[in-house]
Parts: structure tokens; sequence; C-alpha cells
């Protein structure tokens, strides 16, 4: 979709559709008020702290140690479900077998399944006493009450996007420019790694970005399987919720700014990675 | 050293899209199979290619044991006829796809490949373009590339389905008499698909009449205008 | 004549099992086994158990309190979602693609930081918050903090499934029916709505479950009062915290099968309607 830099008033001119001034102010009016305006306020909140204090908020170590866990995980959990989010999309892409829309619509649970459902369920699973945790105890690992809880809900929650950006760009890409290239010469090997993956990036990299917001601002599904030692397996979102409880609300808002941040970056990220994308259709 | 299509069957399901298709054509020729669609000449195309099997049947080319060899070790330059460019490779990378994916003792160095490169650039008349991306080239450019591609390899033959298909008439014709003018300079035997009668007479040597999977007829291009061989070919012809 | 013949854009046989063993597994292991889970704990208590969870009277609450919050936050969100998308599929105006990026917001903003937001604002040390404890209005640790952090967190859904789906759509009919004589209303409800009476369900069919289930910014705002201000995902939470694990996983059961009723629909008009949903979901 492009913007054509016309004027508002000549966009108007040029169609005859009518509610052009409605449709838009109700957008605006509600965009603004119901998520602009209270966003603008954590942006200032934390800038009623004398800026040293603001500073010392955000890199006290329980804080740094919180912010770290939660965007080291999500970044782990945004690339194996990239790795696995790829091969998931090439079968239900590429392969023909019985049971095939079955796994395609179950890849929509983690959108469809509340987190706590989701974080109970994980817990319970992956406690020393849990179907998988005690099968992992015998190897000496522990899942549940550790970073690696987090791990697992993180992949957990964010698998979809990364399936259902590939997903659809495989569908289209066809297997022309595959086979243009097994007639040039190419092994099966350096089609996949010159001609498929390539074509793939920009939508494998959209989807990493995706369940790295997601990921990286989860609530739900990790406290319930993490065990929240702080300075161990304390996720940045839930220091908020702890701040907020014991009225802290300027060292609250040091962590959301940090955290709202991260989100513009990423949705930057993702405009230029689109803008990319179109670039090469 | 010519190309030999023995009986060659190719099913789908219920559909016969080849039902003993046979040709022969000498070294060097520029072969037209002419066509309604679904009369199988993609297909054979295709096959030609490395990119179906036949169910049964043989062809033979240039001495060689044609379809057991795979796809990749036939340096059959194939042009497609969406022309299947690799959108995320500049033009140049796109010519030089194929020599750059050989085997390490096979490779040329990388300024032969540049060489290479240049050399067909400018054979398709694009010089300038070679750092441009297939979306910013218009239609005839972007099948010149594909040719481009195609020759890259040094193909023992060169494979072309529609390949004015998706060309308004006035670029048609022009790319016409450069195509043959390429093949001949090239010195391969080409094979292409349409299903245009006036496209197959103006340029082929051989022109192959299809119908139901057939080869209904095979003959220089006079011969078959001036004496259809069967009822199909002088219907299709509008005689 | 049997031949050994490699198609050249086909996996061979031992990949696809492999690529397919790999997928099946790892979409098992992690999505599918936490699912069975909650249907084996719910269950261990057995149905009376199951039973007496569900009609506590602080559960009923839950689940009103839930489907209040829905009812209130999807229609506003589907208002918005219409609006949005016909401003920006029938028109051209400057700074649209910023607007779209803008409505794409709250997905990439955490739960909780939404929740904390609204603190900020309605808070006693807010902008509002003495404002309107003047007047006596309480937003936080009510149904209002409640429905304001379900509208946020569903903010997009709509818009996001429509947009595209309108882009494509074009405006050619909308003309047509305009210089036929169709009043702008009429325009809307004879030619639009039909064409995007779907991919429309399909938006508040993902709002909707995102509604019902939302956890973090809704944990925020609540304060957490049984019987009055916990949704249905936070007595899940309250449950669980009080060892009732049990009781927490039959009402987790509940928005399972919740979740599992959106899947199934979600999939019916992805396979039934595929044309006329957004380009995104034909695959």
């Amino acid at each position: 979709m492009s913007a054509p830099g016309i004027s508002l008033a000549a966009g108007r001119a040029r169609s005859v559709l009518p509610g052009f001034r409605l449709s838009l102010g109700f957008t605006l009016v509600y965009l603004a008020s119901l998520v602009l305006i209270p966003l603008v306020a954590l942006l200032l909140r934390p800038f009623e702290l004398p800026l040293p204090e603001l500073w010392d908020a955000i890199t006290a170590p329980r804080v740094l140690s919180a912010l770290r866990l939660s965007f080291g995980m999500a970044l782990a959990a945004a690339l194996i479900d990239a790795v696995f989010g790829l091969i998931i999309a090439w079968v239900l892409v590429r392969y023909r077998f019985p049971g095939k829309a079955l796994l395609d619509a179950v890849i929509d649970l983690p959108f469809a399944l509340p987190t706590a459902v989701a974080g109970i369920a994980l817990s319970t699973l992956y406690a020393p006493n849990g179907w998988l945790g005690s099968a992992l105890m015998e190897y000496g690992i522990r899942v549940a009450y550790t970073p690696w809880g987090v791990l697992v809900a993180m992949v957990f929650i964010a698998l979809p996007f990364t399936v259902r950006t590939i997903q659809p760009v495989l569908a289209e890409l066809g297997r022309d420019s595959e086979e243009a290239a097994a007639t040039l010469g190419a092994t099966r090997l350096q089609i996949i790694g010159r001609v498929v993956l390539p074509a793939l990036l920009p939508a494998i990299l959209t989807g990493v970005a995706l369940a790295f917001a997601r990921a990286a601002g989860e609530y739900g599904s990790i406290i319930f399987i993490a065990g929240n030692l702080p300075n161990i397996s304390e996720i940045a979102p839930l220091l908020i919720v702890i701040n907020l409880e014991q009225y802290d609300y300027a060292g609250a808002a040091a962590v959301g700014v940090v955290m709202l941040g991260a989100s513009f970056i990423m949705l930057l990220a993702l405009n230029a990675l689109q803008s990319w994308a179109a670039k090469r259709r | 050293m010519s190309l030999v299509i023995d009986t060659v069957t190719k099913q789908y399901g219920r559909f016969a899209a080849l039902a003993g298709a046979s040709l022969t054509a000498p070294q060097g020729a520029f072969v037209a199979l002419l066509g309604p669609s679904g009369s199988g000449k993609t297909t054979l195309l295709r096959i030609l290619g490395g990119l179906e099997m036949p169910d049964s049947g043989t062809v033979r080319f240039a001495d060689l044991n044609w379809l057991d060899m795979p796809s990749r070790d036939r340096k059959a330059g194939f042009v497609f006829q969406h022309y299947a460019l690799f959108k995320h490779m500049s033009v140049a990378k796109n010519i030089a796809f194929g020599l750059e994916v050989r085997p390490r003792e096979e490779r040329p160095a990388k300024a032969d490949i540049k060489r290479r490169v240049e050399e067909l650039l400018e054979l398709v008349q694009l010089q300038d373009l070679g750092s441009r991306y297939p979306s910013q080239l218009s239609g005839g450019q972007r099948q010149r590339v594909a040719l481009a591609r195609a020759l890259a390899i040094e193909p023992r033959m060169l494979l072309l389905d529609e390949p004015f298909g998706a060309l308004d008439a006035k670029v048609r014709k022009e790319l016409r008499e450069w195509l043959r003018h390429i093949h001949d300079k090239a010195g391969v035997t080409s094979v292409f698909v349409t299903h245009d009668q006036e496209e197959a007479f103006a340029m082929a040597d051989l022109v192959a009449v299809m119908n139901k999977g057939r080869i209904e007829q095979v003959g220089t291009p006079d011969v078959v205008r001036r004496d259809p061989g069967t009822a199909f070919v002088s219907d299709f012809l509008g005689n | 004549m049997p031949r050994k013949f490699q198609n050249p854009t086909e996996d061979s046989l031992t990949l696809k099992l492999t690529l397919g063993s790999i997928a099946i597994a790892f979409v098992g292991l992690f999505l599918v086994l936490p699912l069975i889970v909650v249907f084996h704990e719910a269950f261990k208590g057995g149905l009376a158990h199951a039973w007496t969870t569900i009609t506590d009277p602080d559960t009923l609450a839950a689940i009103k309190l839930s489907l209040i919050a829905a009812v209130i936050a999807v229609p506003l969100n589907t208002v918005f979602g219409v609006a949005a998308a016909w401003c920006i599929a029938k028109f051209d105006f400057w700074g649209k693609t910023f607007l779209v990026t803008l409505i794409d917001l709250p997905f990439s903003v955490s739960p909780v930081v939404v929740g904390l937001v609204y603190v900020l604002v309605f808070g006693m040390q807010g902008w509002l918050g003495l404002t309107l404890a003047g007047y006596d209005i309480q937003i936080l640790f009510a149904l209002p903090g409640i429905v304001l952090a379900t509208i946020f967190v569903t903010f997009p859904f709509v818009a996001r499934e429509l947009i595209p789906l309108m882009v494509d759509q074009g405006r050619d009919e909308e003309e047509a029916a305009v210089s036929l004589g169709a009043s702008g209303f009429q325009t809307f409800l004879r030619v639009t709505l039909p064409n995007i009476k779907w991919g429309l369900l399909y938006g508040i069919l993902l709002c909707n479950a995102r509604a019902l289930g939302e956890f973090g910014a809704v944990s925020v705002l609540s304060g957490h009062i049984r019987g009055e201000t916990n949704t249905m995902p936070l007595h899940v939470q309250l449950l669980y915290d009080n060892y009732d694990y049990t009781g927490a996983f039959v009402v987790a059961a509940i928005l399972t099968l919740l979740g599992l009723l959106t899947l199934a629909i979600k999939s019916f008009l992805e396979w039934r309607y595929a044309d006329e949903l957004a380009a995104s979901h034909r695959h």
C-alpha cells in the first residue's frame, strides 16, 4: 500500500464516495484517545524523575537482569521458532499427507489459547513431577522454575508468528524459479540455499521480528512456569507489575519505557522489512 | 548428433498428456512445437528439460540417453513462459547463476564469469542494466534476461516455452528475428513451444504439429503448409 | 520401464519423512501436549468437582465479567475497524501508511505495559486520577479499567483483517453504486458489507478470542477482587495460586474449549470463504 503524496483536500476531491471525514475522524479520535495519549503518558512519566535517578532505575542490577532475560530469551525463542516455523511451513505448503488440515489448524492454538491457560498447562507439564518434567529430570534438566521455563513458554506463544508469515509467501513462490535453477545446473541444496531461502528471507525476518516482539512482552504464560526468582528467572513485565504493587510508579514507568522503546524499534524494523520485501516483488 | 524422440507417453491421472509422441530433428535445428492448448507440447518440452519423466518411450540427443540424465546435467537452457527470473538477484547475478553453481573444479574464475556476463548482456542488448533487479525491467527486457541466463551455461539445447506469449505484438515481431539470429550464432538445437502458427512458420526449420498427445506431422514450414499430412493439421492451419 | 527419476523440485522421500516428523513432533510437543494436559488435569477431580467449580459464585462472576468486557470491547473495535478500513481503503490521503502502522502498534506493546499506561493516566498519582475521583468515578480496579485494557489489546484485530481485504477490492463497486444514486449508507450496507462480511466475521472472531483470554493488561488493572473484578483468566490464576489446581484447570478447560471453537470456526471460514478473506489467509 503506498501513500501518494496528495493533500487531504485533493484526495477528497478525487473520490465520489462519502464518509471520508466521518470515518477518518472517528479513526483518529478513537486511536488517539485509547492508544496514543496513554502511551504518551508513559513516555513523559519517567522524566518526572531527575535524569540520574531515571538512569539508576533502569540500570539497577535487578532491572538489567530482567531486561536481559526478557530480550535474550525472546531472541532465542524467535530464532528457534524461525527454524521450526520454516520446517512446518515447508511441510504444510509442499507435502500432501492425511491430517494436514488438522496440523495447519493446530498451529494457531497459541493465538486461541489464553496465556494464563498456556502458563498453567506448561508449568504442569514441565514441573519436576510433570509428564515432560519428570522425563527431563532423569537427564538432570530442570525446565520449570528456571530461565529455561521462560524460553519454553516464549517458544510456545511465538510459534504461529513465524509459521504464518512464512507460509503464504512460500505458497506464492511457486516452483518456476526452482525449476529454472535446476535446468541451469544447480543441485537441490544449491536451489534451497541460493533460490528458495533468499526469496523467503524477508518473510523469515518479519516472522522473527513479530515473534521477538510478542515473546519479549509476554507475561501471562511465563509467570507460572518461570519461578520468578529475582535476578534469575524474573522477566521485565513482571518487574513492572511488582513495582506497581509497591506503588513505585516511576520505577515501573522506567522499565515500561524501555520495553515500549523496544516495541517502537521492532515496529520500525517491521516497516523497513515490508518496504524491502515490496521492492523485490 | 541428432535429437530423436521415440513414442514418448505421459499420463496425468486419467488424462494422457502424451500418447506416443515421436520426432527426429538434426543437430542445430530450430524446431517449433505447434498445437492447441492441451495438445502436450509443454509436457514434451518439460520432458526434454528434465522437469518431468515420461511413463515410457526414449529420448536420445547427441548420442546420449537423455532421460537417464538429471536435469542439472543436461545443459538444456530452459526459458520459461513467465521467465522465472530470480527476483532477489540482480540481472547480472541471474545470468551468472548457472556458472556459479558449477562444482568448484568446473567453475570459471570470478573474472571470467564477469566477462561472460558482460558478453551476454551485450548479446541481449542490455549492457547497462546488469545491476537492475527483474522487477525494474519491462516484459521484453525480462524475456531477454531469461534467454541470456539460459545461454550462459553454453547449453547443448535451448528450450523455450511460449517465449513471446506474455509480450505485446510489436515487441514479439522484433524479438523473433533476433531470437533466430541468436540461435544461429550459438549453434544449439532449439525447441520452442507456440500456439501461434505464424510465429512457428516464420522462425522454425522444422514445424511439428501436435494434437492430443501425438505429433501429427513434422516437416519444413513449406512442406507442412503446402501439404498438410492429416485432416487435423489441415483444419488447424485453417486451410 | 522403471527409472530412478528425481523431480528437481520434489524432496526425496527420506527428506519428506524427516521434515514431516520434525514438524509433527515439534507441534505435538509444544502445542498439542499442553492442550491435553489442560483437559487431563481438569477431569482429574471427576465431573462432580468440575461442576462445583463451574457453579461456584466466584467462577460465575468471573465468566460474567469476561463476557461483559468482551461485549463492550468487541463491538467498539469492530466499528473502529470498519471506519479505519473504509477511510484507508477507499480514499487517498497524506500519512496513510503511518496511520496503518499506528493501528498495528498495540500488537507490539507488552500487555503489562498497556496496564501500566492506564495506571499512569487514571491512577491516583496519574493525570486524571484525582479529577475523576472528585466525581466519584473509579476506573482502576473496576470494570472500566478492565474494559479499557481489553479494548487496547484487541484494538487492531478487525481493522487489520479488513484493511488489506478492502484495499484489494478497490472502490469501483462503491463508485458504481453512488453513480446509480445510492446514498452513502445504502452503498455501505448493500455493496461493501456483503463483500467484506466473512472477513469482518473473521476479525471479530479473533478479537473476541483475545478479549476473553487477555491476562497481562487486565491483571494490572483489575485489582484481583474475588467475585468482583476477576475475569476468567484471572480466576484461573487465583485458583492456581491457592493450590486448587484442579479448579484452575476446570476454568482453563472452559477457556480452552472457547479457543478451540474459535479455531474451528476460523478454519471453516478459511476453507469455505477463502476468496472473501484477506490474501494472507488464502493458503
